[in-house]
């Protein structure tokens, strides 16, 4: 007899509740036995699967030019090693690049960009979802 | 693991049946190897003026190339069907 259930016995033995709401709360708690139990174990029911790709589709009726459909898959250790390749970038073509960016109106500073910071980015892309829905063409970005 | 081979698959509106080629990734750097061989002395020598390590660079792009297997790209128009997957 777990604590639920008997808490809600003691409710009924003391009054403070009927006999259909008990047995109604007694149902709800049965419905749901394994999130109790991982609850009173202190541990995630469900260990969450980091996602592996990135997945772009793309799906254009174009009714003109007729449908065209696109399907990318990209692995997210690709995106890890591009940010470690990144990284490498030179100061002194960093400062460069800097110059071009500013330049063009983007205030960005490439020797600020540190690769645990990317690295951390690159890990909370898992939580990413792009939905794009117009009259002729659904663009889906997602992880998987 | 490093991926073995891409399988590109082309299908066009001429023809119905889809074309499929496999490339093993080993064949393709044995065709680039003598490339690679008489670009060899160039890199270096633009390392030593740039002052850069080539090391790192060259294990950055070893990682991307590992790191590409799963890779599937597909397009599909009116007019043609084209695939690229790497595994």
């Amino acid at each position: 007899m777990n604590e639920n259930r008997r808490q809600i016995l003691e409710m009924l033995a003391a009054g403070k509740i009927t006999a259909d709401e008990a047995e109604r709360l007694i149902s709800a708690v049965e419905k749901e036995p394994s999130n109790g139990a991982s609850e009173a174990n202190g541990s995630d029911p469900r260990p969450k699967t980091k996602p592996k790709y990135v997945r772009v589709v793309v799906d254009d009726s174009g009714k003109g030019t007729g449908a065209t459909k696109v399907n990318i898959r990209v692995p997210m250790q690709l995106l890890r090693s591009g940010v470690k390749l990144a990284a490498l970038i030179p100061k002194a073509a960093q400062a460069h690049v800097n110059d071009a960016l500013h330049e063009h109106g983007v205030q960005l500073d490439l020797s600020q960009i540190k690769p645990e910071n990317l690295e951390e980015l690159v890990d909370q892309l898992d939580e990413l979802t792009v939905d794009v829905d117009d009259k002729d063409v659904k663009v889906r970005i997602f992880c998987e | 693991m490093i991926p073995y081979s891409a399988a590109i698959r082309i299908r066009n509106e001429r023809s119905h049946r889809t074309q499929r080629w496999i490339i093993p990734f080993w064949l393709a750097g044995l065709l680039l190897l003598p490339a690679a061989l008489l670009l060899l002395p160039l890199i270096i020598l633009v390392c030593a003026i740039a002052r850069i390590n080539p090391f790192p660079i060259l294990h950055a792009f070893w990682q991307i190339f590992v790191a590409l297997k799963g890779t599937v790209v597909e397009v599909d128009d009116a007019h043609c069907f084209v695939s690229v997957e790497v595994s």
